[in-house]
């Protein structure tokens, strides 16, 4: 049976389930005019039945799900011949993977060893057979789960009680997956960095000023050196960040104090959404704004007033990713703003403050942690921002302060040193997960302390 | 029977005073369609303390915040009639909103200290109002203005300590005392206690007396005892009319309208 089938014919069961609890229930006490002689409503019977029937089978078929092929390889393996088993596993796993292919069809019979269409066959058998004894498993565990619960039903069983405390797991379930997976992805970005690090020293990453990841494949290749210092691009990252922030705080920042404390009702009502609108375009069209758009414009500026600008340049990626951050910074400032108390402008007004002496002097001092927190979470994202970058910063790893020239960042060259076929034991590749997990500790450090900054604020109000 | 209640609606008690600060004629407010006052005509004396009284939403608070216009700030909210203070009209043209809220201050229900140290929560008025000429100056604003808040002793020590780090009696005191330190002629008074525990209380009303020396106060109150305790005369609204106004002694020991009655006595309220 298909897994998707089979999980329709759990929720099926589980609905059954469901009815046949809550008739028992019911029956039990003598109907539904004695309901109150339960300890719980009907309903509450029937769910914790249905969920006994649904709950233990989901467990057994996504059990199947991961381990199938585990167990399917180590019979199939079981069964070669001798000369087979004691291969390499390096060689094993390609003989496997000739068994897999010829499995699901990707390659014809006649092109292989009669070993290997031996092991496809008993892979296909053994497979079938699985299915078949998982799809029994699964229908068994569920009809006893059903059969069990039913069982056990008693007009005293506290039934609400027990939906609540596997409405709890549940809960704690779904919250454990997203933490898990967060633990899973650091420890992947992390093992493969500690991989880079054994092949290149952590001081010539973080402190060297030469990037040039390209590895020379024969011994007369010039140009190749594969050096990996990491500072031009730290260097190139926090360029173009602070250009966006100078282009996203002020103008953020001010519109938001437009919004919250002088925009009439009608203006505020339309002009939020549309400032909003900004952040709901895909980076990748501010990326071609930036490449087609500004960049040429920006050189076209520079040739008039005598000025050196490359076709790509730090500025143009850093005014449009600036732009992109604008409704960020601004609609966080508008929350914090327009949770000042009225009390304290009130305050203000009251001993003859005008209007822009108590936004400057209270309302913008009584919202600054606030504010802080939010231009902090906008240059974590500035910091991560990766395809404005890609499409308009360029590749060249110059150490450069001047805005004019071209820069890479540290997302530019996790893309480029990624995409295409790559080996996953050069350290050209390796180096892309050293990045990662620099940038992950960055913007981690700048959430975390972003965070604490805005919960403090925000607990001083409520 | 309409009429009737009409006539019961008209102002017992002489709303005039000799010399007064403050003279409302006529005063009506809405907030949009809603009425809040209607016709309300009252002065308010030099150096005395005026309570007004009256249940929820009977427009005691809207008199208030019409005194230093900080209904302005209300979308919505009309005032007509005209209001004066010493002979001027302060809803006039050409009036300086900024200038009446120096000379009318007010303390609010809440205790409403801003996120500033102590010191600067009293200097603020002064700085942005340029009393001051030196630092020496303005420590001298500050310290006079916490001594008549009767906040000095307690705060010296801490004057750069956030303001909000105050118990609740002494940021309300700290709030009075940045209000004094504009030497405003009028102080408003919206529910200052009502925050308040009773000790605390008790120590505003002390000095709600001593401050009767330089000041004018009106306070709005719900407490009747509070009213009769602090001020010499006593104003009592029902549902946007001002319906008796007399000496606080004459209006608790023998109020002359039957609503200021059943209200004095508890029958509602």
């Amino acid at each position: 049976m298909q897994t998707s089938t089979l999980i329709l014919v759990l929720l099926a069961l589980s609905a059954v389930a469901y009815q046949l609890g809550r008739g028992r229930a019911l029956q039990l006490v003598g109907g539904p005019r004695r309901r109150r002689d339960l300890h719980s409503l009907p309903a509450y019977y029937g769910l914790l039945t249905a969920v006994w029937c649904g709950l233990p089978a989901l467990v057994v078929v996504a059990g199947w799900q991961l381990l199938d092929d585990r167990i399917l390889t180590a019979l199939v393996v079981d069964e070669m011949p001798a000369g087979t088993r004691a291969l390499p596993p390096g060689e094993l796993s390609l003989v496997l993977n000739d068994v897999r292919n010829l499995v699901a069809g990707n390659v014809a019979a006649e092109s292989v060893t009669p070993a290997v269409a031996a092991a496809a066959q008993r892979w296909r058998r053994l497979d079938a057979l699985g299915h078949l004894g998982a799809s029994g498993l699964t229908l068994a565990v569920a009809l006893a789960g059903g059969w069990l619960a039913w069982r056990r039903i008693t007009p005293r069983l506290p039934a609400r009680n027990h939906v609540e405390r596997i409405a709890e797991r549940v809960l704690l379930g779904c919250s454990l997956i997203a933490i898990l997976t967060t633990i899973g992805i650091v420890l992947s970005v992390l093992w493969e960095s500690i991989q880079f690090f054994r092949l290149v020293p952590v001081s010539e990453f973080v402190f060297g000023t030469q990037w040039s990841p390209q590895l020379a494949i024969r011994a007369d290749q010039v140009g190749s050196s594969g050096a990996f210092g990491a500072v031009p691009l730290f260097a190139g990252t926090l360029l173009i960040s602070a250009i966006a922030m100078l282009i996203a705080v002020p103008v953020g920042l001010f519109a938001a104090i437009y919004l919250a404390e002088y925009a009439s009702r009608r203006f505020r009502t339309l002009a939020k959404p549309v400032l909003e609108v900004l952040a709901g375009i895909p980076t990748v069209v501010y990326g071609f704004f930036a490449a087609l758009t500004v960049a040429p414009l920006l050189r076209l500026t520079g040739e008039r007033l005598g000025l050196e600008v490359a076709a790509e340049s730090a500025l143009a990626a850093g005014l449009v990713m600036g732009i992109m951050i604008i409704p960020f910074v601004s609609s966080l400032a508008d929350d914090m703003i327009t949770a000042v108390p009225q009390s304290l402008r009130d305050g203000s007004y009251g001993l003859g403050a005008t209007r822009s002496e108590t936004i400057r002097r209270v309302v913008l001092r009584a919202a600054l942690p606030g504010i802080v927190g939010g231009v902090l979470l906008a240059i974590s994202r500035a910091v991560g921002e990766t395809m404005i970058v890609v499409m308009a910063a360029g590749l060249s790893a110059n150490l450069t302060a001047n805005p004019l020239e071209a820069v890479t960042t540290v997302t530019v060259q996790i893309v480029t040193l990624l995409v295409g076929d790559q080996e996953f034991d050069s350290p050209k590749t390796l180096a892309a997960f050293a990045l990662g997990l620099v940038l992950f500790l960055v913007t981690l450090a700048l959430n975390i302390v972003a965070l604490q900054v805005v919960r403090r604020y925000r607990e001083q109000y409520e | 029977m309409d009429l009737e209640r009409q006539q019961q609606r008209q102002t017992v008690g002489d709303i005039t005073v000799p010399d007064p600060v403050i003279c409302c004629r006529g005063v009506n407010v809405r907030y949009g369609d809603k009425p809040a006052i209607r016709d309300v005509s009252l002065d308010i004396a030099h150096h005395e303390v005026i309570a007004m009284i009256g249940p929820s939403g009977c427009g005691k608070s809207t008199l208030l915040r019409c005194l230093n216009r900080l209904n302005d700030t209300i979308p919505g909210a009309v005032v007509t009639g005209t209001i004066t203070l010493d002979g001027q009209d302060i809803y006039d043209r050409q009036q300086d909103v900024v200038q009446l809220r120096a000379r009318v201050g007010m303390v609010f229900q809440k205790p409403n200290p801003f996120p500033k140290s102590v010191y600067e929560n009293v200097a603020y008025g002064p700085r942005i109002h340029g009393l001051a000429a030196g630092r020496a100056e303005l420590d001298e604003i500050v310290q006079t203005s916490l001594q008549r808040a009767g906040l000095w002793d307690e705060v010296k020590d801490r004057l750069n300590q956030p303001g909000t780090a105050l118990s609740g009696g002494q940021q309300q005191r700290l709030c009075i005392a940045r209000t004094i330190a504009v030497s405003p002629e009028v102080i408003l008074m919206d529910e200052p206690c009502s925050a308040l525990d009773p000790i605390a209380t008790a120590r505003i009303e002390d000095l709600i007396d001593e401050l009767r020396q330089n000041f004018t106060i009106c306070i709005v109150t719900h407490s009747m005892q509070q009213a009769a305790r602090v001020s010499q005369r006593t104003a009592y609204f029902h549902l946007g009319d001002l319906i008796e106004v007399g000496p606080t002694e004459r209006i608790f020991t023998n109020p002359r309208h039957r609503l200021t009655e059943d209200y004095l006595t508890g029958r509602f309220g």
